[in-house]
């Protein structure tokens, strides 16, 4: 993207600045998710929601529904040399803290969730949204200790998780909604949602989650 | 001016000559530097650091190398235009299609045409927002109390929406 003020280029998955004048500057990341409609209004319900414009929409040409399907067949150009460890269009969910990263397969996370792991020395929890398709990811650390997470087995309900060590129930914003540890809020941690031929350009040295034998 | 008028219309047979193939070469020249980048930052295309180096460096030099070679066609046509027949008159003009196009076309990045930005981004309150379904998927945001969604679908065509949330100025970008 270019700024109008200066013309520099700037880098969209980071916000650095690749060229012109400002090269070399950084903008300040806000967080955020990418989540299911439905999920985004039952926790936002006091939220805004940005408005197609009139125009390209009566030119129907905003993205169909479908979009995802269509671009997941889009061809990708690379080379023989590059890490193919997954399918260049497999949808990953890419985590990195402390300069260590991991991608996990969304495929993987519908099989298998929450997902306890390790990024580096950061010990997380990474969990599917009950729409079988929005991911997000916590540190799971409460006042200094670990926490181990499983599933509250109800198939059809809001995603529920309880925590090990206190019994507590969270809920898929990580906060803590019953038990000894109510009120208590998780450490969100950036996921970016990517296709494995774009995450391995940015993480080079990017572990891949693979479920294990069980 | 009459002078200078004069002159070039008592151009010889020879010179002539060879000031039409210098503007045939002129114009081969501002199309090269012109259209080789486009073909080469095309999308969906293998692409090599040498190849995207030297489409950077044509696309830098571009505005000021087609300005200087228009400058130059235009007088080399005032001289062939004076003591020329009606049909090299037409030949002339046509010829002028290409090198204005080009220099146009060396101040103007074809990718932004594509990507329509959005200059006064509107917000509708997430009960009245029917235009969305449960499964399309948004970029979310929160801060200091402040919850915006930005649909997918919108963010794709748009790309960059500038928006202030929670007092941040900030782009959401896809």
């Amino acid at each position: 993207m270019r700024d109008e003020e200066t013309g520099t280029w700037w880098q969209q998955v980071s916000g650095k600045a690749i060229h012109g004048p400002l090269e070399g500057h950084q903008l300040k990341a806000v967080f955020h998710d990418e989540i299911s409609f439905a999920i985004w209004k039952r926790e936002q319900p006091q939220g805004r929601v940005l408005k197609p414009d009139e125009k390209i929409a009566a030119r129907d040409q905003y993205e169909a529904a479908d979009w995802e399907t269509r671009v997941g067949r889009m061809r990708v150009v690379e080379g023989t040399d590059v890490d193919q460890r997954l399918a260049p269009r497999t949808l990953v969910m890419g985590i990195a803290a402390g300069g260590k990263s991991i991608a996990y397969p969304l495929a993987a996370l519908q099989k298998q969730s929450p997902i306890i792991d390790m990024v580096g020395t950061t010990p997380i929890v990474v969990v599917l949204g009950d729409d079988k398709r929005s991911v997000r990811a916590f540190e799971r650390i409460v006042d200094g200790k670990r926490l181990e997470f499983f599933q509250k087995p109800d198939k059809n309900a809001e995603v529920q998780l309880i925590d090990a060590e206190s019994g507590s129930t969270w809920n898929f914003e990580g906060t803590a909604i019953a038990g000894p540890l109510a009120g208590r809020q998780l450490k969100k941690l950036f996921v970016l949602e990517d296709y494995w031929f774009d995450w391995r350009l940015y993480h080079p040295d990017t572990a891949v989650y693979e479920i294990g034998p069980r | 001016m009459p002078n200078v008028l004069t002159r070039l219309s008592n151009w010889t047979n020879a010179r002539r000559k060879r000031v039409w193939l210098t503007l045939f070469l002129l114009i081969l020249v501002v199309l090269v530097i012109v259209l080789t980048p486009v073909f080469l930052i095309m999308p969906f295309k293998a692409q090599t650091p040498r190849t995207m180096e030297m489409s950077y460096l044509m696309r830098r030099w571009s505005p000021w190398l087609t300005l200087m070679a228009s400058l130059l066609v235009l007088t080399l046509t005032v001289g062939l235009w004076l003591g020329g027949r009606w049909w090299s008159r037409i030949v002339l003009v046509i010829l002028l299609i290409p090198t204005l196009g080009a220099t146009w076309l060396a101040r103007q990045n074809h990718f932004e045409w594509m990507f329509n930005p959005l200059p006064n981004p509107a917000y509708v309150k997430t009960a009245d927002a029917s235009f969305v379904s449960d499964d399309d998927r948004v970029l979310a945001v929160t801060i200091g109390g402040e919850s915006v969604a930005y649909p997918i679908r919108l963010m794709g065509y748009h790309h960059l929406v500038g928006d202030t949330v929670g007092g941040t100025p900030l782009v959401a970008t896809y």
